[in-house]
């Protein structure tokens, strides 16, 4: 009984470590998601993009949108490690859910996916316009493109796109190329250009506009062309990544399996490019692509290796910094040449990119500048699509001091000699005039 | 020697009745003098007595700060000292810019006590080293002027000194400033000029320059030392006073004074470079052409003397008008002559008119100077006419002898007669008058130092019906600051406040009472004139996280940030062009209550600090203003309050960070009725 | 006037102020000498800077004040020490000496510290 005891404890006790294996620093990619429907159609609708997430490892747990059950947290700590708004028409959320709930969650470094459709209620408009993007004011606006819709024999008025005007960047949307255009059906939203947190994934084409089917125009539309934008991302400065759509339907079963032709070009796609797309971007969104960590930060003097507590002007020193990238399963070495570190006082004085030896490890070396004062070594690292480095670290930097100039200059030679000629002559004088009578 | 001022009427016989009245006199005077330094010590003791031993105003904090880093590093690290905790990100190198006479001398002190096991801490030595200085000063001022006139004038001076206002305003216990020791150095050092120009001996100029060394060391106003001196050198020559003693007084002072001058780092080659100096070594030439011919006079025969003068004169004449390359050095040549000749007959009658004058060594003196104002007059006379009438300028210099002889004489014969002269009632009321005279300023002395001299202006108190307020609002805000923010945070606040928060909060400032960079001080007072967002953008490039100021509007404390708002509105505006005057004045005045400018109303120094003052009456009616807030009701978006002292003297607030997430274009509903978000529906009174 | 007479006139001061010269003791003209030997040094320090300029300025200073404190102090000792000056009959000969080498031992401390 009693051994029995001790080796319950001491499984427990080592299989304690396993069992939090929540969202951390060193494993960033989130594990425990929360999945807010209309209504539990949506699970079965759109199975596939469920069960592509869960065969990553991700657990999802599905919640009507007013469930009164549904919590973020409990006593503090979040109890999931992602969001999913799959619920465009909900008005008010169940349980201890709201807008600033869900927005403390971004806050805090938590991910969220925000899929909206043609009956977008004003809340989900509302988180959108909190994280960055404004979707068409007009309710009952769709987007609407008359040169690259998807040809389809049942839908005639437009407002089904093959959208294909992705960003470029490997990092969000995979290093194959999605051939296949991507089926859109939805609203639109615009971004402030302003704004350099939010990113256009998929941008409607020039000819798109957004503007009710139904009705005649009778005014331009606010939305217009490249503006309009059909899928965007937001990464915080927290390096919380929101993905924002206007059509659900993008991740539908339907749109997944269906093939796709888009109007004026003459091939046809098998398949369409919905089921890469989502699957590279929620990669994305969920920190197991993109997502840096720098470590280790050093610096010392040449030929020295432990850090000192100031530098002196003109000084020789070396500067370095680890940085990983996460695979989604583990830490790898991150491989780029555009890593600059900067010394700076109100304004760079030295900028220099910093080497790697393709292990991660950065470092360079360069000499203090001629001017003293307070100094920070910054790293401020900002790559489409990567999480943003901003690194920086104090020292300050001292003059001379009274002992560190040359101690002989030659040029005043002339004037030792005399000093010391005044002290013979001193001497000899004070000798002479002693001893004279 | 102190040759007390009784009568002469009964001449001793016995030699030691004569030296015993000495000894007395001596030992009389001793304790006198110690008694002196003990009132110049206590009276400056108010400060203690009234508030506590703390360090006063905002310099002494400073010098505070250096003297405990002294006291920990030793001296190489503050000759060193590079301070990155002030004029955040530039820094100060403190060694080069501090005058070190008065950390080096606090720090000897406690070194020395403490060596003696006797543990004072750095405060206590640097609170009360201005009270032990005047004592000094006090007893340097006995010896100066006894070497001028005498032992008793000494003693009255010392006694006069000891407690003039004036002094006691900068040098009161916790008043730790340069002034504490350099009146003392000052003092010391003209008396040590003064005894080198009477003794004429070079052990007394070496000690003069040492003592002109201390002073440099220890105050921007030793220039008054190296000005005055060659004024007085300058005026004794063209007076006819020069002698040797003032050559072998001078001239060494002027080398080594400006090579030691030279060693400090503070003043460096401004030793040489400066226009203040130049004053010093214009007479150093001078003085060296004076002595040269004084020379020539004194080695040729007077006739050869005059035709030298007339060849230089003429040759210098010619080349003022040929050549003006060479009309300087002609002119100082030339002027030096004309002047020691011509005041030199001028003020022979002068001379011996002056009572005092004619002690024994002037007698000397008289006797060489007037051989050769035999010779001098000779040349006068014959440059005017061509006659070389030696009877007549010999007669005249033989009665002058005779009058100079024959005047200390009768004066003393006169001065007897006058003791005796006077009638008793008449000398015992002026003795009475001048005993009130001497009691009133003393009365007056004691009160300055109590009330007007002794406010440590850290502390601060009032009286009210019921009792004593002391508001100590300062000191908990460092204290604040000190325990509740990191070490490597910066804190930025008007220049005023500087000092005192890098002494008593140990943060890095922006900007402190040094103000040697005109720029810094006008980024924080543009900052502080600005909307919040432009401030908070400003604050954030400095990486400042806490900004501090001083409200005085609860407690009517006049001296606060919005008081000192224009020199913020002038420093930043003169700066960077975008910070307007006329934006903050109405009717050109500046006003805080309903009539002021937008501008003003919305500018940082506003918000922090009638932010929430509503809460504290209901009206928000500003004491110092002596009206009502024109804004009452606003939010904070940038910054939030952190602290605020007990009587809101103080408030402290912290930079937001920047937002996680930027938001979007379109404007928040507000007809919502199901949502959940709070004080939406209700009607908010904040704006 | 007259440049002839003025000329005669010049030679005679030459004369005696040659004269007047050589009737001084030999212990002063050897003060004279080391002063003139003080300002020669300095005269050609100052040339010196005039060419090469005054780059470690500190030295120069030092250097150059290290001649004309000597100078000064040897003019002193002269002063103190002749016996035509009736001043400092009071003062022994000693004393003013131990004075000048106290004053030097000064100057030449601090010229040491300056010169860098």
């Amino acid at each position: 009984m009693g051994k029995l005891w001790v080796i319950f404890v001491a499984l427990i006790s080592i299989l304690l470590p396993f069992l939090c294996n929540s969202f951390s620093p060193e494993t960033p990619t989130d594990r425990r998601v929360l999945v807010l429907l209309d209504d539990f159609a949506i699970k079965s609708s759109h199975s596939l993009y469920f069960n592509s997430l869960k065969s990553r490892g991700f657990e999802l747990d599905f919640k009507l949108a007013d469930d009164p059950n549904i919590a973020l947290q409990r006593y503090g700590q979040y109890l999931y490690d992602a969001l999913i708004l799959f619920c465009p028409s909900v008005e008010r959320f169940g349980g201890s859910v709201d807008l600033a709930g869900i927005l403390s969650f971004v806050d805090s470094g938590h991910d969220l996916i925000i899929a909206a459709d043609a009956n977008a209620s004003d809340l989900i408009r509302e988180v959108a316009t909190e994280c960055g993007v404004d979707f068409d004011e007009d309710p009952s606006a769709m987007v609407i493109d008359h040169t690259s819709y998807a040809v389809s024999e049942t839908e005639g008025d437009h407002t089904l796109i093959a959208g294909d005007g992705f960003i470029k960047s490997d990092v969000i949307l995979g290093s194959k190329k999605i051939n296949a255009p991507v089926l859109f059906k939805g609203i639109g939203h615009s971004l402030n250009p302003a704004n350099n947190l939010v990113l256009k994934v998929l941008s409607a084409s020039p000819a798109a506009y957004s503007a009710n089917p139904k009705s005649k125009l009778s005014t331009p539309p606010s939305l217009t062309g490249s503006a309009i934008s059909l899928v965007s991302v937001v990464q915080a400065r927290n390096n919380a990544r929101i993905l924002i759509t206007g059509s659900i339907s993008m991740f539908s079963n339907r749109f997944f399996r269906s093939g796709v032709q888009k109007a004026g070009s003459p091939t046809k796609h098998e398949k369409s490019g919905n089921e890469q797309f989502s699957t590279e971007i929620s990669k994305w969104v969920f920190h197991e692509r993109g997502h840096l960590k720098a470590v280790n930060v050093k610096h010392h003097k040449v030929g020295e290796t432990e850090e000192p507590a100031l530098y002196r002007i003109n000084d020789d020193l070396e500067y370095s910094v680890e940085i990983y990238e996460w695979s989604g399963t583990s830490w790898e070495p991150y491989v780029a040449d555009d890593v600059q570190v900067q010394f700076y006082m109100m304004s760079p004085y030295v900028l220099k990119t910093l080497s790697n030896n393709k292990k991660g490890l950065y470092s360079t070396s360069f000499k203090v500048p001629d001017v003293y004062g307070v100094f920070q070594f910054k790293v401020e690292y900002q790559k489409l699509g990567y999480t943003s480095l901003s690194l920086s670290k104090q020292i300050p930097v001292r003059p001379y001091r009274h002992n560190e100039y040359e101690r002989f200059i030659p040029a005043a030679y002339p004037y030792y000699g005399a000093a010391f000629s005044m002290m013979a002559g001193f001497f000899i004088f004070s000798f002479v005039h002693l001893y004279s009578k | 020697m102190a040759a007390p001022e009784t009568s002469t009427a009964a001449v001793p016989t016995l030699m030691t009745n004569n030296s015993l009245r000495n000894a007395f006199g001596g030992v009389l005077s001793f304790f006198i003098l110690l008694l002196i330094g003990v009132l110049a010590f206590s009276i400056r003791l108010f400060s203690v007595i009234k508030y506590e031993s703390v360090i006063h105003e905002f310099d002494p904090y400073f010098n505070y700060r250096v003297t405990q880093f002294l006291t920990k590093k030793g001296i190489y690290d503050f000759w060193n000292w590079f301070d990155d905790r002030t004029w955040y990100p530039l820094g100060r190198v403190i060694g080069g810019t501090v005058y070190p006479g008065l950390t080096l001398t606090a720090g000897t002190i406690w070194w020395f006590l403490n060596s003696l096991n006797i543990p004072l801490s750095v405060e206590t030595v640097c609170v009360f080293t201005a009270p032990i200085f005047s004592a000094f000063a006090s007893w340097a001022t006995y010896l100066l002027t006894k070497e001028v006139k005498g032992a008793g004038a000494g003693l009255t001076a010392a006694a006069l000194l000891a407690m003039v206002p004036s002094y006691i305003s900068r040098s009161v216990a916790g008043s730790y400033d340069n002034e504490a020791v350099a009146i003392f150095a000052l003092i010391f050092t003209f008396y040590l000029y003064i005894k080198t120009l009477n003794t004429g001996s070079l052990f007394y100029a070496t000690l003069n320059s040492i003592a002109y060394f201390y002073m440099v060391c220890s105050w921007g106003g030793y220039t008054f030392i190296i000005n005055l001196i060659p004024m007085h050198v300058l005026l004794c020559i063209v007076t006819g006073r020069y002698s040797s003693r003032l050559y072998i007084a001078y001239a060494p002072l002027v080398v080594l004074g400006t090579l030691l001058a030279a060693l400090v780092p503070v003043v460096g080659f401004n030793a040489v470079m400066t226009s203040e100096h130049f004053a010093s070594f214009l007479v150093f030439i001078v003085i060296h052409v004076v002595a040269f011919v004084y020379y020539i006079k004194g080695i040729l025969s007077p006739k050869m003397f005059k035709v030298a003068v007339t060849l230089v004169v003429s040759v210098g004449l010619c080349k003022l008008i040929c050549g003006p390359l060479y009309s300087d050095i002609s002119a100082c040549i030339t002027s030096g002559i004309a002047l020691s000749q011509a005041f030199d007959v001028f003020t022979r009658s002068i001379k011996y008119q002056l009572p005092g004058v004619s002690s024994t060594n002037e007698l000397d003196a008289g006797e060489t100077s007037s051989a050769t104002a035999e010779a001098q007059n000779d040349a006068v006379k014959t440059e005017k006419t061509e006659e070389t009438s030696k009877d007549r300028p010999s007669r005249k210099s033989k009665k002058k002898e005779k009058e100079q002889v024959e005047k200390p004489s009768t004066k003393a014969k006169a001065e007897k007669k006058r003791l005796l002269a006077l009638p008793l009632e008449a000398s015992v009321i002026a003795l009475l008058l001048l005993i009130m005279l001497g009691a009133f300023y003393v009365v007056h002395c004691v009160w300055a130092a109590a009330e007007a001299y002794s406010a440590p202006s850290i502390v601060l108190t009032s009286h009210s019906h019921d009792g004593l307020h002391v508001f100590d609002d300062f000191r908990e805000a460092y204290g604040w600051l000190r325990h509740n923010t990191d070490v490597d945070d910066k804190v930025a606040s008007w220049w005023d406040y500087g000092y005192q928060t890098t002494a008593m909060a140990n943060r890095t400032v922006i900007v402190d009472n040094n103000t040697w960079n005109n720029t810094h001080i006008a980024t924080v007072g543009t900052a502080m004139s600005s909307p919040e967002k432009a401030a908070w953008e400003i604050f954030h490039s400095l990486d400042v996280k806490y900004v501090l100021v001083v409200f005085g509007g609860l407690v009517g404390y006049p001296s606060d940030d919005i008081n000192k708002f224009l020199w913020m509105v002038r420093i930043g505006g003169g700066v960077f062009p975008h910070i307007k005057e006329p934006d903050y004045l109405r009717d050109g005045q500046y006003r805080i209550d309903s009539q002021a400018t937008s501008t003003m109303l919305n500018c940082l120094m506003y918000k922090l600090s009638y932010y929430r003052f509503v809460e504290t009456d209901g009206k928000g009616f500003d004491r110092v203003r002596r009206t009502e807030i024109g804004k009452k009701y606003f939010k904070l978006t940038h910054f939030e309050e952190v602290f605020t002292t007990h009587h809101w003297m103080v408030r402290i607030y912290k930079l937001k960070l920047p937002k996680n997430r930027i938001r979007g274009k379109t404007k928040k509903s507000k007809s919502k009725t199901s949502s959940k978000r709070s004080g939406i529906t209700k009607k908010n009174p904040w704006h | 006037m007259g440049k002839s007479s003025s000329s005669k006139d010049a030679q005679a001061l030459f004369h005696s102020l040659r004269s007047a010269y050589a009737a001084t003791p030999v212990n002063l003209k050897i003060i004279d000498l080391y002063v003139g030997f003080a300002v020669f040094t300095a005269l050609i320090q100052v040339v010196y800077m005039a060419i090469v300029g005054s780059f470690p300025f500190n030295s120069f200073l030092s250097g150059v004040l290290s001649c004309v404190g000597t100078a000064v102090l040897a003019v002193c000792l002269r002063i103190q020490v002749n016996k035509e000056n009736k001043e400092f009959k009071d003062i022994a000969p000693e004393r003013a000496f131990a004075d000048f080498v106290l004053c030097n031992l000064v100057l030449h401390l601090v010229i040491m510290n300056f010169l860098g």
